[in-house]
Formats: C-alpha cells, structure tokens, sequence
C-alpha cells in the first residue's frame, strides 16, 4: 500500500535546497523558542547553561578560598560555609560537567557522525529543561539560606532526618535527582543515535574515535547513575517517610549509601574524563597534522577504563574498616586503571611526536592537559596504596588531588576544545591577543591553588574545616592558595572576554579554518538547523576525510536525502554495525510539549519538596499523562512502504521496521532500570549480611497466596501483551487483549499494595520490612507504567498510528510486561526468601 | 561498504570485562559471606580460588573462541575489526582478573 508522495525536485540549487530545509527544520523566533528541539540549539543551551552554574561554581570557590585564606576568618560562619562548598562540589559535578558533556555530545555528536539530528529531539529538549529547572530549584536554595550543607557526597547519617532537619538535604536528593534523570535519558539517546543513526557507510572500523568515547560513556552513564538515584530516592523515603534504610538503630547501614553513592561517583570521574578524551583524540590529530596512532588500541583502552573504573568504587571507603582482603584487591584495582589510562596518554604524544604540531591556543591548553592530569594521575595511584591513604584521607591531598584530576580532566581540554570549536559554533575564527595570556594566569593559578593544596593536606589539614587557628603550620600553604585561586579567577574573566571579543571581532569564514579531517566540517558554518543539506555516503574511515569539497557536494543535494519532502524532519537510520542504510527516521517538529512537561516535572519536584505529598503525586500523574500524550503524534499515521532517499535508493520509514531507535531506546533505559533494581537487591542482602541490628524482632511472614496471586497476573499479562501484538501484526483487533492485560496488571498492583500493608516487621520499625516493601513497591510502580504503556496502545490504535506494518508500540509493550514479569518474579522470590534469610542470622555462631 | 557484521558481535567487546566484573563481584559476596558467617579459613580460600578459577577458565575459552576464528568468516572489516578489539579486550580483562584478584588468595581472610 504505496501511499503516494510529494516526489522531490530534481537538480536543486545549494540555496533552493537550503531554503526548502530551513523553512521545515527552523525554530520559529519569539516564544517559540520555548519549543525548539534542534539539537544545535538544545546543545548550545546546555553548554551555556552549564557555563553559567561554571560561573556560579568558581564564585562559592573563590568564597571558601577568601574564608581559608586566613585563620580565624569571619568572612562566614560555620553553617554558611558547609552550603557553600557543598554547593561548590554539587554544582560543579552536577551542574557544570556532566551538563557541559551532554551539552557537547547533543552539539557535536550528530554532526561528527554524519547525522542531521539526534534521535528522539523530544526528549533533548525534556532533558534540558528538567537540568535548568533542577539547577535553579538548587540555586534558588542557595540564595534562600536553605542550600545543602552536608557536603557534595551527603554522607548520612550527617545527611539524615536526625541530623540534618529542614529542607537542605532534600534539596540536594530531589534536585540531583531531577537532574540525573534528565542525564539518564539523555545517555539512552546518545547510545542510541551513535548506534543507528551515523552517516550510511560508517562501519563501525570507520566510526571517528570521538564516535567510540561517547558510545562508551553514554553506557557508563546508563549503568552509573541508577544507583545514586536509588541512593536518593531511599535516603528521601527515609527523611520523608522514616523508612529507615540507613538509620543504623533500625537495621539500616550508613554505609549503603556510601556504596550506592560511590558505585555512581567514581565511574563519574570517567564518565567526565572520557568524552574530554574524545575532544582530545579528534584535536589532536588535526593540530600535529596526522592521524592517530593506536586508534584500536584506544578503543580497547577505553572499553577496559569503563569497567575498571566501576569495579574501584571503594578505593573512596578504605577507612571505613573493611576486611583487608577486600580493600587489597580494590587497591589494586585502582592501580591497574591507570594502564588504560596511560595507553590514551601515549597514543597522544606519539601523535604529536610525530606530526608537525601547530603552537596555537587550543594545543597550550592540550598542554595544561597533559600536565595537570598526569599529575592528578600520579597522586591518585598514591591513593590507591592503601596504607598512604589512610594517611592522606579526607586532608586537603585529597582535595588537590581531584582537583587536578578533575581540572585536567575537563577544564584544559573544554577550553582546547571551545577555542577549537568556536568557529563552528560562531562562524569565526580566533584573534589570540588576550588568549595566551588568559591562558597562562589560569594555567599558573590552577597549580599555585591546587598544587600546595598536597601539602596543607600532607601537614595535616582537614577537608571541610571552615576555619583554623594559624598554629598548625598551614598559613601561608592556605594564603598563597587563596592567591593563586584569584590569579586563576582572573584567567577565567580573561578567557570569556576573549570569547566574547572574538564573537564581536573574530575574522569570518566559511568552513573548515583547521583543514581538519572529520564531517562536522563539511557544512557551512555555523551549521543551519538541518546540519547537513544531504547526508553523506561515508567510504573510508570519517576520521580521514576532506571536508571542504564535500560540504559543497552535501549542500548541492548530492548525498543522501538531498530534498525536501512532506514537511519532514528527515534523517537515515543504519544497520548499527556495517552502517548500511535501513530506514528513514522522521523527526518530530518543534513543539512546547518537553518544556510543559518540564514544569509539571519540577512541580512535582517542589511540592516533594514543601511535603505537599497529593500535590506531588497528581503532578507526577500530570507528567506521566504528557508523555502518553506526546506520544499520540509520534510516528507516521498511515503505511508508505519503502521512500526513495536518493543515489537510487529506497527505504522503509522507521516506523515500519523491526530495529527503530524507540525499540533501541526500550532496550537501553531496561539496562539501567535493572542497574536500579539489581541496586536495590544488594542493598536488601547488603543489609542483611552487614548490618547491625539483624535479625529483627519480628520474623517476616510474607502472604503465599497474594504473593502467587500478583506473579500469576504479571504473567498474564505478559502473555496478553504477545497476544495483543499477534492480533495487530495479523490485522486483528488487538484491544480485547490489551483491556485483559490491563485489568490484571490492575489485579497485580492491588495484590502488591495488599502486600506491603501486611510487610512484617512494620516498614518504619525495621530495615527488613523498609526494604521488602520497596521491592514490591518497584513491581507495582513497573505495574502502573505498564498501564500507561497499554492506554497509550489504545489511543493511537483509535487514531490510526498502529498498523499490521506499524506494530512498534505493541512490541514495546510487549517488552516492558516482559521486564516486569521477570523483575516481579525476582524480587517476590526475594522477599519469599527472606524469612530464610533471617533464621540462616540467627543460626550465626 | 563492508558486510554486515551481526550486531550481536558489539557485545562481545564488553564480554571479557562482564565476566571480570563478576569475578570481582562474586569474589567480594563470598568473602563478605563466609566472613559473616565465620567459615573455616582454608574453605573460604578454597571457595574464593574457585571463583577466581572458574571466571579464568571462562576468559580462557572466550579469548580461545575469539582467537580461533572459523576459516571463511574474515571480510577483512568491519568484523574483523570486531573480532581484534573483542580478543584484545578479553585478553586484558584476563589479565586484569589475574593481577587485581589472584594475590589475593595469599592474604589472611577475615582481617
């Protein structure tokens, strides 16, 4: 069933192709703003938004380095002075790097690979705006009095209830939170749009190395921050609630949080690092003139990085007095992932040492690179030796330590990569009177700050003191810090009056000014909204290309999708290996619908916050009723069969094939829900085998036959869900199915709040039952989104979007049913076990 | 354009350090196990050289698998290319296994 369709022009013009693009992928001006989904636009935002809460950050820096710059200080008191560094190490984690990333990754990613946007746009923009509405909700804290004071890794049980009354920790769980959720999708849809959507031809032996790190970091951070939201969202239950997961006195453990927390924070540090890498390994090359050496190297590099760098995570709790077995092979661990490290940095300097470098701005701040992270390296394998960090633990060592890590890590690079990049971004190119001299106060400041931080911290001093008395020997260490943390201030002022200098003078040009070798070159600069006019058919490996005749090829239509059709945000989607075309992804228009979503999001954030719990509740309703709702005009609403895309060929729409990015998008966010739920299994064993207070005084005796009767309907109902997408893919009428799916799913979550009303021990009494009751509170909430799953069904049955050829939404239910069945089943065996459990304690001799 | 290498093969890539990660996972619930419940130093040994074992044995069958290529499927690509970063990554998953978890067998247990 070919529908007909607007064929298009033959023979364009570059400018009649340009004006045909532009008219269908411009954001409109005024307000409307408010609905761009342009990735150039969304990503822009990001990167200026994370500059600013850059700026907010360095400001409560310079504040504690005022306050340390002298003993007895009474620039600030105690309390003011916790929310402020809290808020330094918050923002600056939370707020400006993971942000600044996904910022650069929206930005960059699609335009490297040969794409002309990412995959759910939608999504982009709901990110964005939950990131700026969660750092303002924590912002806006700060200036109330009322900011997290308990330090950026909120230790409880100094974070809990008992010692942390009033809002100031529950800022910090609901809007990290908040924010991490937006970073969570962010990295489904990153993965998924360097999978299936790079230019066709792009094997993945071609895919440009900055393709590799973001893959691999996009699935660092699908694993990664499931655990810290777990962290939050119990540790919030807890405050809120009083289910006491880590209250020590009811059978909770402090530690879990630091083992949640952790399983996030140390694969951040990479997480941060690796997309900087990217930055550098596609810089690099182009500034010493040659390829990279050890291209495959690296990328073996970077896949063992990732998973060494989860498996150290208690290299950060070496004093908290675990067996020494355990802590010998976190130790060497967390020596051994500098190899992989060290293989990037080689593969770097045999690139320079033999190119024929260019001395300019962006290859000074590659220096301060290599300088500040390699020292941050070497102190951080001195902290991997256990017996030296029981020494240096919690001492200012540690604070210069991953400052450097972290300064070298992200600050050089960005600033290499943002003097790199500018011309495509502005259409400029670089005048350096101010940038070398910024350059060098920033570079002199940063070691003159951080590096005598090693030896405050060697003689002894604290972290987290807001004062001293100026016996101690640590005086002038903290004054010529305070110094050099001006002098590194200044530079930052320099670098953004240089940037803006240079938005205002900078010498115009077209495309290209690196005589660089990857696609983001091969546009017009800076890129209009559709980045490339036609995509490119990609024949050798992208990292390896001339971009200047291609640009004017793409923009005279000569690649693929050279025309415009239909009024369609269209793109290639690609077999994710060979880079063989197999779909025409059609992407939505701009819409107000993520920033409305946003708002109902952060509504339900404010009203947690201010314990409005019913308001909370319905404005969550309110979200998930957007998202059904934002998916009623998602896709195409009748069949097309396959549309030619030009250079002869003719392909399928993405809704009509098997390997769509939303199923990809299915697949991954279920990797990180089960990175959550299996979080959430090894905190009930974790409990179980190493907190006090075990076993409790009230043995647990869970309800067989509500049990089984939960199980049994979670399983029809995956039975139905296959059903229902046999009836559509015969041309049946699949809604009888999906209404008994949803009535039991129904039965299911009634069995479960029945459940965890009987939970013995009481759930506020004791861990055990604070635990057994989340178990089979994450079923029942898998249960209810199942629900909305199966009405968003309905709906676009009734509105003509699901089709014997267009059956995606039915194998997307068909997926999560299946993910709750198997979840369901684990957790109830968990809880069934766990009177077991119990009675192997107290056999314990 | 290359031939379509399955992409069941990206998975590969990670497979080696997947089961590196269940060493060290396995590894640290046995000890936190045997610890907790007061087992017998030499059977806690026993049974932490039996993890590490049995996760060496399975490296030891990828990298042989991933080594031993059948004769016909090299399309000097994209699989190919697959296929050398996977053996790579699992001969390094293999040796981290063997340098951050083996010493540990010689180590007092319950300390």
């Amino acid at each position: 069933m070919n529908a007909p369709i607007e064929q298009p022009p033959q023979g364009s013009p570059a400018l009649r192709l340009h004006r045909q693009l532009a008219a269908i992928w411009a954001t409109g001006p005024g307000w409307q703003r408010l609905a761009a989904v342009n990735h150039s636009i969304i990503g822009l935002r990001f990167m200026a938004t994370a500059f600013a809460f850059f700026a907010i950050g360095g400001v409560l820096g310079m504040l504690t380095r005022v306050q340390l710059a002298t003993p007895k200080a009474a620039f600030m008191d105690a309390e003011t002075y916790n929310q402020v560094f809290t808020m330094h190490g918050s923002i600056l984690l939370f707020l400006f790097a993971i942000p600044m990333i996904e910022g650069i990754a929206v930005y960059l990613t699609p335009k490297i690979l040969g794409a002309r946007d990412f995959a759910f746009p939608r999504l982009t923009a709901y990110g964005y705006w939950c990131y700026l509405f969660g750092g303002t909700i924590l912002t806006g804290a700060l200036i109330a009095g009322v900011a997290p004071n308990s330090g950026w890794f909120m230790y409880t049980p100094l974070s809990s209830n008992v010692y942390t009354p009033g809002i100031n920790a529950d800022v910090w769980l609901l809007g990290v939170t908040f924010v991490e959720i937006s970073a969570l999708t962010l990295a489904v849809e990153i993965v998924v749009s360097i999978l299936k959507m790079r230019a066709p031809g792009m094997s993945l032996d071609r895919m440009p190395i900055f393709g590799w790190y973001m893959l691999v970091t996009a699935l660092m951070m699908v694993v990664a921050f499931p655990p810290l939201i777990l962290a939050s969202i119990l540790l919030e239950i807890e405050r809120a609630f009083g289910l006491p997961f880590f209250d020590p006195t009811r059978g909770g453990d402090s530690l879990l949080w630091q083992h949640l927390f952790w399983l996030f924070g140390h694969p951040d540090v990479y997480i941060i690092f690796l997309p900087m890498a990217g930055l550098l390994s596609t810089m690099i090359p182009v500034l010493a003139n040659r390829t990279l050496i050890g291209y495959r190297a690296i990328v073996v590099a970077i896949i063992a990085l990732a998973f060494v760098s989860f498996g150290i995570w208690v290299h950060h709790m070496f004093t908290v007095g675990i067996p020494h077995l355990a802590l010998a092979f976190f130790s060497a661990g967390s020596a051994i992932v500098a190899v992989p490290t060290a293989v990037q940095i080689f593969a770097w300097l045999a690139t320079l040492a033999h190119g024929r470098p260019r001395w300019n701005v962006p290859m000074l701040y590659v220096f301060g690179f290599f300088f500040t992270f390699v020292f941050g390296g070497l102190t951080g394998v001195m902290l991997a030796i256990v017996p030296f960090d029981w020494q240096a633990h919690d001492t200012y060592f540690v604070v210069a330590h991953f400052h450097y890590v972290v300064g070298g890590a992200a600050a050089f690079p960005l600033l290499a990569a943002l003097y790199y990049w500018l011309p495509l971004l502005t259409g400029r190119t670089a005048v350096y009177r101010l940038s070398v001299p910024a350059f060098w106060l920033v570079f002199i400041g940063f070691n003159l700050t951080f590096f005598l931080m090693h030896l405050t911290g060697l003689l002894g001093m604290p972290r987290r003191v807001y004062t001293y008395s100026g016996h101690e020997g640590w005086t002038w260490l903290n004054l010529l810090s305070s110094v050099g943390g001006f002098i590194m201030t200044i530079g930052f002022g320099l670098v953004v009056i240089d940037l803006l200098a240079q938005l205002r003078y900078g010498r115009r040009v077209r495309r290209d000014p690196w005589r660089a070798a990857t696609l983001e070159w091969a546009m017009p600069i800076p890129p209009a909204p559709y980045a490339f006019a036609s995509i490119p058919e990609v024949e050798t490996r992208a990292d390896r290309i001339a971009p200047g005749e291609l640009a004017r090829s793409l923009a005279r239509g000569e690649g693929y999708l050279g025309f415009a059709r239909n009024g369609w945000q269209e793109t290639l989607g690609i077999h994710m290996t060979s880079g063989t075309p197999e779909q025409v992804i059609v992407l939505p228009r701009p819409t107000y619908l993520p920033f409305g979503t946003a708002l109902a999001t952060a509504a339900a954030v404010l009203a947690m916050l201010f314990q409005f719990y019913l308001l909370a509740l319905a404005m969550a309703l309110v979200t998930a009723g957007l998202f059904v709702w934002s998916g009623q005009n998602a896709g195409l609403a009748r069949d097309y069969g396959p549309l030619p895309v030009g250079r002869g060929l003719s392909l399928p729409p993405h809704t009509e094939v098997a390997g769509a990015p939303p199923w990809w998008a299915l697949i991954f966010t279920l990797v990180a829900d089960a990175t959550l739920f299996t979080s959430l299994l090894f905190g009930t064993l974790y409990l179980w085998i190493s907190a006090p207070k075990w076993p409790p005084a009230a043995a647990p005796e869970p309800d067989l036959l509500l049990t089984f009767a939960a199980l049994a309907a979670l399983a029809v109902a995956a039975v139905a869900a296959r059903g229902s997408l046999r009836a559509g893919a015969a041309g049946g009428a699949p809604q009888g199915w999906i209404g008994l799916a949803a009535v039991v799913l129904l039965a299911a979550i009634a069995a479960i709040v029945a459940l965890i009303g009987g939970v013995v021990p009481y759930p506020r009494e004791h861990a055990l039952g604070a635990t057994a009751a989340a178990l089979l509170g994450y079923v029942a909430l898998h249960a209810g989104i199942g629900l909305l799953f199966l009405l968003s069904n309905l709906l676009r049955l009734a509105s003509g979007r699901i089709s014997p050829r267009r059956t995606l939404d039915l194998r997307l239910s068909r997926l999560w049913l299946d993910y709750t069945a198997v979840t369901g089943l684990v957790a109830f065996g968990l809880v069934l076990a766990l009177p077991a459990l119990v009675a192997m304690l107290g056999a314990r001799p | 354009m290359n031939g379509a290498a399955p992409p069941r093969l990206l998975v590969w890539l990670g497979a080696g350090f997947v089961v590196w990660s269940s060493a060290l996972v396995a590894l640290y619930a046995v000890h936190a196990i045997g610890c907790a419940f007061a087992w017998r130093a030499d059977l806690l040994r026993l049974g932490l050289g039996a993890v590490i074992l049995i996760h060496i044995a399975a490296l030891a069958m990828m990298w042989h698998r991933l080594a031993t290529r059948p004769v016909g499927v090299t399309d000097g690509g994209t699989r190919d290319f697959l296929v050398t970063l996977s053996l790579w990554a699992t001969i390094a998953a293999t040796a981290a296994t063997v340098l951050i978890l083996g010493p540990t067998l010689l180590l007092t247990t319950c300390l």
